[in-house]
């Protein structure tokens, strides 16, 4: 719901501040039709793109998220060498966890012990 | 098999992060798919296909090909002919044991197209499931002259020069890996334990200055404490210290010791 209202803000302000500036050229080319000086924007314009200049950042700022701290290293604080030291493009497959799937088949194996178990008892 | 409780959006977003966390949560992938979010796969929209390759590994990972094989088909179908399906294919090869077709798969790929990088990487790790860690050491040391930056395969160096036990070789490795990333304790506290297992004055007064820094970069990394705290009693025990440097180490470990004990 934050996120509709923090779109809409960020539209309105968009479109709020292309009034502004527009409303602005139109004054300019008045003023040059009037044969008049140049010397400030009107109030009320200047003052319209301020608002929505910042009614597009508080928009644009609920959309993009949370801030990232900027000190490289506290992000790293709570990771340990499992994380960090992680390398998914390595992945080997042959490790002992196979054994602990359903799908298990125990190799057929020819040591002695095996063969003792196997003896008619 | 019942459906959980969980909200499968939930389920989606945790399985997220752990993609971009990079971590490797196999079993609890798995089982979450099985129980929760298959039955909600067309939902997810454009990050289905992640989340069916992210499965499809944790399949392969727990030695469930009947989880991992239908994520494949499904991703076969959506991308026909694509090299990442491909190499997908060919680490199925690889969990089956059929280490031969899997190379043959990846050497297809590398002839297709000369900078995949992810094939050549894979074909390391095919060497080493084979348990032929010398000539994945040659494969990888030919790979880095290619792609020299990439600090994953810095690390699967560094790892399997350790497993041969050439400790000089391990931390040339991860003395790269610190260039390229000063600010990562853990890279530290590791070349700081290479260095230790060497022995040696030298070494010890190295590996002293490396879990120094290590600690300096994160006061919670008890490893790095430890080590140093070990180090410096090392240190201490050499017969040609000056007065001058015995007292600073003997503080320094007295000041290890007490961190220790506090966390």
């Amino acid at each position: 719901m934050a996120m509709v209202w923090a779109r809409l803000a960020f539209i309105v302000g968009i479109l709020s501040l292309f009034h502004a500036g527009y409303s602005a050229a139109q004054h300019r080319a008045y003023l040059r039709v009037t044969e008049q000086e140049y010397t400030a924007l009107p109030t009320d314009i200047s003052v319209q793109g301020l608002l929505s200049l910042l009614l597009a950042m508080y928009g644009i700022l609920h959309i993009a998220g949370d801030f990232k701290e900027i000190r490289a290293n506290v992000q790293l604080q709570n990771k340990s060498w499992e994380t960090v030291g992680n390398r998914p493009t390595f992945y080997t497959f042959a490790h002992r966890g196979r054994a602990l799937s359903p799908n298990y088949v125990m190799p057929p194996s020819s040591s002695p012990q095996d063969m003792v178990e196997t003896l008619p008892s | 098999m019942a459906t959980l409780d969980l909200d499968w959006e939930e389920v989606r977003d945790q399985l997220r992060a752990w993609r971009e966390d990079n971590t490797r949560h196999s079993e609890e992938v798995v089982d979450t798919w099985e129980h929760c979010l298959k039955h909600y796969k067309t939902k997810l929209g454009d990050e289905r296909w992640m989340v069916e390759e992210q499965v499809f590994v944790a399949g392969l990972d727990c030695n469930r090909l009947d989880i991992a094989d239908p994520c494949l088909m499904a991703l076969n179908e959506q991308f026909p002919g694509s090299l990442r399906v491909r190499k997908l294919r060919a680490m199925r090869f690889e969990a089956l044991e059929k280490f031969d077709e899997a190379m043959e798969v990846y050497d297809n790929i590398i002839r297709q197209d000369e900078t995949n990088s992810t094939a050549r990487k894979r074909k390391v790790a095919v060497l080493r499931g084979q348990g032929r860690i010398t000539d994945a050491i040659k494969e990888l040391t030919e790979y880095l002259k290619l792609f020299m930056s990439d600090s994953e395969a810095w690390q699967e160096l560094c790892d399997l020069y350790l497993k041969e036990g050439d400790y000089s070789k391990a931390a040339f490795c991860m003395e790269e890996l610190i260039l390229s990333n000063p600010h990562n304790h853990l890279f530290h506290t590791r070349y700081a334990e290479i260095k230790y297992t060497q022995g040696g004055l030298d070494n010890m007064e190295i590996a002293r200055s490396y879990f120094c820094q290590a600690a300096k970069l994160n006061p919670g990394n008890v490893r790095a404490l430890y080590g140093l705290f070990m180090s410096c009693t090392q240190v201490l025990s050499s017969p040609k210290l000056s007065a001058q440097k015995k007292k600073e180490t003997q503080q320094l470990a007295t000041w290890a010791l007490k961190e220790v004990s506090e966390r």
